[in-house]
């Protein structure tokens, strides 16, 4: 009863005069009761269920109603004077260990060998430490994002299919344009602040080059090969000149120093608003260099990601002049690259905290 | 989209594309696909399941003598089919059960050893030659069921088709190894034209060098028969130009509906749809054929539903709580936006998803009206989300198809219906065109685009020369013209999607295929990469606490609803989610502490005695947005440690307050300067106004915590939770933790040295006695303090705190004993200096705390 209403039920008036003299009488023997769950099984309780039969028909509810906010109430108290009981003494918060306690007995970390780093976070290092060494400066993506940067800004006109494709997670919040918030789908909500906060880059002669890591959402039911929740890494690069051959290589480059091993890239073309041309990639297997395995499913190549020159419309809209510049993006997936390093079997076991689990990955 | 690859090279022969598409094999087509078109999902085998079905002449028939319904019958195969008793003619006996067989007609006959194509990729049925009741059947004569190409089983399939006795079933209708190629959809978003066979076809072609010809009928301004029987007259009014660019339509009479042509049959049921009569068939596969949805009206239904002489169509929004029966039984009323095809009194049809009820042709239809329509695709997308409605012609409308082929396919169904359906042309071509002029003068959506050489080589990389990009863009029939570097790309009028530079240099690259790319890094500055510093603090708070023995866990940023209640936290703060498919996914987190309180109680089950889950995360409060309206996003760092009673009774003494303490101490040794690290009592109020802060602190059990300050800095909480919280999330007794802005970690201090002195130390321990509610810390800070001031000079001094205690016959003070370690510069110090030293402390210690030293 009381859990269920989750108020803090107190001096309630009661309209029934029974009912009132009642609570006080037993608020008051609660009050000097030794274990005050005792009063719950108060005789002029039960006296009071008692006289319901009694009533004319049409007040039985309201009396009901009535004592059981009354039970409540004293429910409330007692569980009250438990916490109470159970409370701790306050402690001097500003000492390093507790009085009297000995020097063998203070507290200690726990021994480094039980310590793990999460997978997916010491995956994100690596590469993250790649595109460090090839250039790139990193920035972390958005968790929670407007319909503008999700959409519009990639050149997802309002209403356009390509928007379909993506089971968006939205707030009942709105944002100024009256758009509910949205759970990006994909780090590209970060393209075109990319292109506005380095455009000073381009005007010094330099390109803007940034991978973006960050959690994205996608409105899933889950089972062993779909999260809701999984990690992408964008990249973003744009200078003069820049073309779709410099794409293919920059990514057969980062994989080959990825997986420390030649890698060979096929692309594929693809569609992508934001972005024109569009590919998808697929490498060769990294596991069976080609010959064959299950993560390849036999077939000696990955699909991994999606990628493409960025769209004109694009760069325009991030205030870089696509007569003059030109540039590419990626998308892919962490998750994926872990699950395939390690042979991880189940894509929920990265969200689930257990032990189990993240200890195997020191 | 799915498309036979022998239909495709069977009207590519027929109209006159150079070269075959699949001359290199299936395999490589399927490659070729991969790398230049998009996806292949799937390639099913849809023909090799007639390969033996063989065309047959009934030859004679007569009644079984001993059943009442079978016929025994013989056949004439021109004597194609080895091993098989024959008869003095050469004939084959066959038993038959159907109704229709009968001497004379053409049937699919399925010899001894066939397999029942019906049951080719399930349980293969193999024929035999048996006796059925005394006489001997060779095989059967198969039914369009029994050869899976619809469900029709009330007789055998009698083949209107004159093929000559003996020919190879698969080999008349070009089924011989036919493979269904499935590409899929998503490439497509962009390329209306790809939902038709043709559009696909001309990829195939473009994609491996071959110029390919579009059929004469595809044209821009087709002819349509002028008007060759009594007149049906129809209007066509307009109200929504803007939503609805160009309505064509035309009527026809004496039309026969019934069943469609075998290769009509065949082709539909090749990618997946059903045979339903001649002249829906012909309308479904002209779309599927050219991406264009056609709707045909029962003519005299429209014409009846206004009580005139004339048919009228009216394309208008709803009207007031107007309300739809559809073709597939459901009564709708349409969103208010809709756009609806009525009659001057009710509605007949939703534009672009579906055609209504009361007006559908049947079996009795005699006169119709044919309709060639383009739609707003955005509109009729909304519309068909909007009541949960997708239909082929939805997911063609809502690619945008072009306005301007709406006549060709028009007439070309008006042309094979005349052939085939008897119909005759009852009105002149209807065209409600609203498209621009320069549109309808140029036979182009999009102007032509002037471009050169270098646009596209640079940004592809490549090497092209003008004439080589001619061919490739117009071997899909592009309109191309070259003046030296300069091209002018005109798009044919089909394509929607050519409208920038950029596009061409898609269409270039695709076409000439992008594996062909010199792989080349770009070339740029040598300006080092800037660090990120949140990567930098992340990675060494990572390391700093696993090297502690504490495991970083990720947990979703979204919680329960009833998580915020465990943990006393209030919702109202949240940012809730609209539309998720789960209730543990209702709101995004306040904290990360709740989230991770979650999972101690899974983790203590799973046997683990003590552990420390830490969390480096975001979260949001409706409280915290930005000059756009845009929430703050807030970096925190999060642990909670837990730890058995067993664990606990030989590893520990004292509250769990000081586990975490320890915990927080170590991580931020190396990120702020200790001295400055304060702990103050946490009193919930002070936090008015810094609503997510309040809502950071609501798990923890002020009595028992302490709020963090680097100087003046605010920085996080460390401490135990409430019982409550402990209770509903069942912590075990020994819990603790803290959670800490990101922020109180984006300066690095990094260690700072002091010179060692090179005379050796003195040790001494001081204990004072101070009143029990005599914080430490302020104790501490006045030692040190003083051991500031009085120290000698150039001495090296060092504090540490040995132990706290209190004696049971006197509660009211505490004993904390420092151990000072000093050394000096200069000199080798004596006890006796050291011991003046601390006669300087606690005088002042006495002075200002009445502490005693013991």
């Amino acid at each position: 009863m009381a859990a269920a209403s989750g108020t803090i039920l107190s001096n309630m008036n009661y309209q029934y005069p029974k009912i009132a003299e009642a609570a006080e009488l037993l608020k008051a023997r609660a009050a000097s009761l030794e274990n005050k769950a005792d009063i719950l099984k108060a005789v002029e309780l039960r006296a009071l269920y008692g006289e319901i039969a009694t009533l004319p028909v049409d007040e039985r509810a309201n009396f009901g109603k009535e004592i059981n906010t009354l039970k409540a109430e004293l429910e409330q108290l007692v569980a009250a004077s438990q916490n109470e009981a159970e409370a701790l003494p306050p402690i001097d918060i500003t000492a390093p260990f507790d009085t009297n306690v000995a020097a063998d007995k203070r507290p200690k970390l726990l021994p480094s060998e039980a310590g793990s780093i999460h997978p997916l976070m010491q995956e994100l290092e690596t590469v993250l430490d790649i595109f460090y060494r090839m250039g790139f400066t990193a920035i972390e993506s958005r968790e929670l994002d407007d319909e503008y940067h999700m959409f519009s800004s990639l050149n997802f006109p309002d209403g356009h299919p390509a928007r379909d494709e993506f089971d968006t997670f939205m707030t009942v919040q709105q944002d100024h344009n009256g758009h509910p918030l949205i759970a990006p789908a994909h780090t590209s909500i970060m393209q075109n602040r990319m292109l506005r906060a380095h455009a000073d880059n381009l005007a010094k002669g330099e390109p803007i080059a940034v991978v973006i890591p960050g959690r994205v959402f996608r409105n899933e039911d889950l089972d062993a090969r779909h999260e809701h929740t999984f990690y992408q890494f964008e990249g973003l690069y744009v200078d003069k000149g820049v073309n779709a051959g410099n794409l293919l290589a920059t990514f057969k480059t980062f994989l080959s120093e990825y997986y420390q091993q030649d890698i060979e890239i096929k692309s594929q073309p693809f569609y992508f608003p934001f972005t024109e041309p569009s590919f998808e990639l697929a490498l060769s297997c990294p596991f069976c260099q080609k010959k064959g395995c299950n993560i390849c499913s036999q077939s000696g190549w990955i699909e991994l990601l999606g990628m493409g020159m960025i769209h004109p419309n694009v760069l325009r809209e991030g205030g870089v002049d696509p007569e003059v510049y030109t540039g590419f993006a990626w998308g892919c997936g962490l998750d994926r690259l872990v699950m395939m390093k390690y042979g991880i079997e189940d894509v929920r076991h990265f969200e689930s905290a257990r032990l189990d689990f993240l200890r195997q990955f020191v | 989209m799915k498309l036979s690859v022998n239909s495709i090279q069977g009207f590519n022969k027929l109209y006159g594309t150079t070269g075959d598409v699949a001359a290199d094999g299936i395999d490589k087509l399927v490659e070729k696909i991969g790398a230049q078109l998009g996806a292949v999902e799937e390639v099913v085998d849809f023909g090799s399941k007639y390969k033996d079905v063989v065309v047959a002449k009934v030859v004679s028939c007569r009644k079984h003598e001993n059943s009442d319904h079978l016929s025994i019958c013989t056949i004439d195969d021109g004597g194609v089919v080895a091993d098989v008793a024959r008869d003095q003619d050469s004939y084959v006996q066959v038993v038959c059960g159907a109704p229709n067989v009968r001497e004379g007609i053409t049937v699919a006959w399925l010899p001894p050893g066939s397999t029942v194509p019906e049951s080719a990729g399930k349980e293969p049925f193999v024929l035999l030659a048996r006796a059925i009741r005394g006489e001997i059947s060779n095989g059967m004569l198969a039914s369009i069921r029994e050869l899976a190409l619809g469900d029709d089983h009330a007789g055998i399939l009698e083949i209107a088709d004159d093929i000559k006795p003996g020919t190879l079933f698969a080999d008349y209708y070009n089924l011989q190894d036919d493979k269904v190629i499935d590409i899929e959809n998503k490439m497509f978003t962009h390329r209306p034209d790809c939902f038709g066979f043709l559009g696909v076809s001309r990829e195939l072609a473009g994609i491996q060098g071959m110029a390919f010809k579009s059929p004469d009928w595809y044209q821009l301004s087709p002819e349509f028969p002028t008007i060759e029987a009594d007149e049906l007259s129809l209007t066509v009014h307009n109200e929504i130009p803007e939503l609805v660019p160009r309505f064509t339509a035309i009527t026809m009479s004496n039309i026969t509906v019934g069943p469609s042509p075998l290769w009509l049959v065949i082709e539909l049921t090749k990618v997946g749809l059903r045979s339903i009569n001649n002249i829906v068939d012909y309308t479904n596969f002209f779309m599927l054929e050219t991406g264009q949805p056609l709707h045909a009206y029962d003519y005299d239904k429209v014409k009846a539903l206004d009580g005139g002489d004339a048919a009228h169509i009216v394309v208008r929004y709803p009207r007031d709580n107007e309300r739809i029966e559809l073709l597939n039984g459901k009564v709708i009323n349409p969103r208010q936006e809709a756009i609806m095809i009525a009659t001057q009194t009710q509605p007949i049809g939703i534009a672009g998803v579906m055609g209504g009820a009361s007006t559908e042709t049947d079996e009795h239809t005699k006169n119709i009206i044919l309709e060639s329509a383009n739609f707003d695709m955005y509109s009729v997308r909304r519309t068909g989300m909007a009541h949960g409605l997708f239909t082929d012609a939805l997911t063609r409308f809502n690619k945008g198809q072009s306005p301007l082929q709406n006549l060709a396919v028009l007439a070309k169904v008006v042309d094979e219906i005349r052939q085939f359906a008897g119909g005759k042309v009852t009105s002149a071509v209807i065209d409600n065109n609203n498209l621009p002029a320069a549109v309808m003068e140029r036979a182009s959506l999009h102007p032509a685009i002037p471009i050169t050489v270098d646009f596209i080589n640079e940004r592809l990389g490549s090497s092209l020369s003008a004439d080589q990009i001619k061919v490739l863009l117009e071997n899909v029939e592009c309109t191309v013209a070259v003046d030296g570097d300069k091209l002018d790309v005109a798009a044919p009028f089909w394509r929607t999607d050519i409208e920038t530079r950029e596009d061409v240099v898609e269409e270039v690259g695709r076409l000439d295929g992008f594996d062909k790319l010199p792989l080349v890094l770009p070339k740029r500055t040598i300006t080092p990469a800037k660090k990120d510093n949140l990567f930098e603090s992340k990675r060494k708070i990572r390391q700093a606490l696993s090297k502690a023995g504490a495991n970083e866990v990720l947990t979703y940023s979204f919680v329960h609803g009833n998580l915020f209640e465990k943990v006393g936290q209030d919702k109202s703060q949240a940012f809730e989610l609209s539309n998720a498919l789960s209730p543990d996914l209702q709101y995004y987190r306040l904290s990360l502490t709740p989230s991770l309180l979650e999972k101690v109680h899974p983790n203590v089950k799973a046997g683990y005695d003590e552990f420390a889950l830490f969390e480096i995360g975001t979260v949001h409060g409706k409280a915290e947005t930005d000059e756009q309206g845009l929430p703050k996003e807030f970096g925190r760092i999060a642990l909670v440690w837990a730890a058995g009673p067993k664990v606990v009774a030989h590893k520990y003494e004292g509250a769990p307050f000081y586990e975490a303490r320890k915990f927080v101490v170590d991580l931020l040794s190396d990120h702020i300067t200790l001295q400055k690290l304060r702990f103050v009592p946490l009193v919930v109020a002070d936090y008015a106004g810094h609503e997510l802060f309040q809502q950071m602190l609501a798990p923890y059990e002020p009595d028992r915590s302490a709020v963090l300050y680097d100087g003046e800095r605010l920085i996080g909480v460390v401490g135990e939770y409430k019982r409550s919280v402990a209770k509903s999330l069942k912590l075990p007794d020994y819990c603790a933790g803290f959670e800490l802005f990101l922020s109180a970690f984006n300066s690095s201090k990094g260690s700072s040295y002091v010179a060692l002195p090179r005379f050796p130390k003195v040790s001494q321990d001081i204990t004072f006695k101070v009143p029990v509610n005599l914080p430490y810390q302020e104790l501490y800070n006045l030692v040190w303090d003083e051991l500031g001031k009085a120290q000698p000079e150039r001495t090296f001094p060092s504090l540490s705190t040995v132990g706290i205690y209190q004696r049971d016959d006197d509660t009211a003070h505490k004993q904390v004993t420092f151990h000072l370690s000093i050394a000096s510069y200069e000199k080798t110090l004596t006890g006796t200096e050291v011991s003046k030293l601390f006669k300087t402390i606690a005088l002042v210690a006495k002075d200002k705390f009445g502490a005693k030293w013991v």
